[in-house]
Order: C-alpha cells, then structure tokens, then sequence
C-alpha cells in the first residue's frame, strides 16, 4: 500500500512483437493533500540480469495533491514475454527519494505470422 | 479473349480482357494482382508468354523482378507489375501468359489466359526495289 505516491495503472499493450517498441505510460497519483516529487522507475523482468531498465521521457514530476501524474516511457521487446515492474518515490522533506509503490504487468510476445501467398491473378497487359 | 476472375464487394467478378499486338523491341507489361498475409517478404514476381499445352506451360519469353511485400496482418490484396521484352527469339502467332510469385518452388501460380498476346512479324529494314518515270510536264 503506497504511503504517497500511488500507482494507480500501467498501461501497456497485451502483446508486442519481437524487436518492436513498445509504449507504456504508468499513472501515479498523489495521495498526499499537498504538491510533492514523485519518481517514476521500471524494469523488465525476463530471466536475464540485472533486470533491463525502462526509458522515461520524464522519470520526475512535482505532482499536486490528490492529482494523477502519466508518465511515458518506451522499451524494445525482447524475444520472450516479459513482466514490467514500475516502481514510484516521493521526494521526502529529509531531501531524499524513498521508495513507495511496486506494480506489476505482463506483455506477451505476439505470435508472428510466416509470410504467406494465397492466390495471383493477371488484371491487365499492355504494350510499352 | 481473356478473361480473369476478381475479388469485389460482391464477391469475385469476371473481368475481360482484350487481346494486345506486340512486336520485337516492344514491352509487354504485365499486371497481377496476388493475395498475401504475415510478414514482410520479398519474391521474385515473374511472368511468361509462351503455349499452354498438357505438359505445361512451355515457355518463350519472360520477364521477372523482385517485389518488396508489407507486412499484412490479416489477407490483403496487392498489385505489382512486371515488364516482358519482345524479342526476336519469339516467332509471329497467338501465345498465352501467366504469373507466379516464388522461384523454383512458387508461391503462388496464376491460370494461364489463352491466345492473348499476338506477336506480329518483325516489319523488314526499310528497302527500295526498282524507280520509274511515270509522268513528265513543263512547271
């Protein structure tokens, strides 16, 4: 149960297809009555380590109170499916970041299609 | 006159197709339409003109290049063509077309439309046979 800062969702497609980027935001609400830091963070869990890390265009935000916060980041599926980890922080009074809040969500890896012909048909013929 | 079966909104329709005159030094440019899902390939598209016959298609002609097809999550339809050159290794008459997608082992084979392309004699090298006076006046 988040002291502060509250992961209220990752969202994240179903599936993704090997190598391809893959977006996810994850929202944090501020639960505190007034405006505070809150820190994003994320890793991909997989069975490699250390757990590869997730790009955020803004890993910190000063958030008001009572107020949900989206932040956007981006990573490349790997050939397996994978478990995101997000994590949140709040920016404490002792100036420093304490650790809050943990969720989690899977991404399968989508199941690609071999390339396929079905049928082939001359429509037109003229000379040149 | 050919005649070829396509997808529509209400289903396949025949379309006609016309005969086409060719001759040595011409191209004859050949349009296919051809179905595809999965990932991004790509095939050679090749195209002949030669005789249907019950052992096959025997070949005179053909032109081929290779097409970059899109990745197609569900079954899309495509067109690309291909480009023949007339030659003079084909003799005057009546000859047949096909396509297919793929190289020794294809893909995909079009039906072959029958007596659609008529090559005609190569027309001579420009020759003058004789000269004669037929009228004379004072201009």
């Amino acid at each position: 149960m988040a002291q502060y800062a509250d992961i209220v969702e990752i969202v994240a497609p179903g599936d993704a297809a090997v190598g391809s980027r893959v977006d996810i935001t994850v929202r944090i609400k501020n639960k505190y009555s007034s405006t505070i830091g809150i820190m994003v963070g994320g890793a991909l869990e997989y069975g490699v380590s250390p757990w590869p890390g997730i790009s955020f265009s803004e890993s910190s935000a000063n958030v008001t109170g009572g107020a949900t916060h989206s932040f956007s980041g981006y990573f490349n599926m790997p050939d397996k499916r994978i478990t995101i980890h997000a994590y949140s922080y709040y920016y404490g009074s002792d100036g420093s970041w304490h650790f809050d809040d943990e969720m989690t969500r899977t991404v399968d890896l989508a199941e690609e299609i071999e390339s396929e012909f079905g049928s082939i048909a001359i429509i037109s013929y003229q000379r040149r | 006159m050919g005649a070829v079966y396509l997808p529509s909104q209400f289903g396949f329709v025949l379309v006609p197709l016309a005969n086409v005159q060719v001759k040595p030094g011409d191209k004859l440019r050949i349009t296919c339409q051809y179905s595809h899902i999965g990932q991004a390939d790509g095939q050679p598209l090749y195209a002949a003109i030669g005789n249907e016959g019950w052992a096959g298609f025997d070949e005179v002609l053909h032109g081929s290049k290779t097409i970059n097809v899109p990745e197609d999550a569900t079954w899309n339809y495509h067109e690309e063509y291909v480009d023949i050159a007339i030659t003079t290794a084909i003799s005057a008459g009546f000859y047949d077309l096909y396509a297919k997608i793929g190289g020794t082992f294809p893909k995909v084979i079009s039906p072959s439309l029958l007596d659609v392309v008529e090559v005609l004699a190569e027309i001579p090298e420009s020759e003058f046979g004789e000269i004669s006076i037929t009228d004379y006046a004072k201009v």
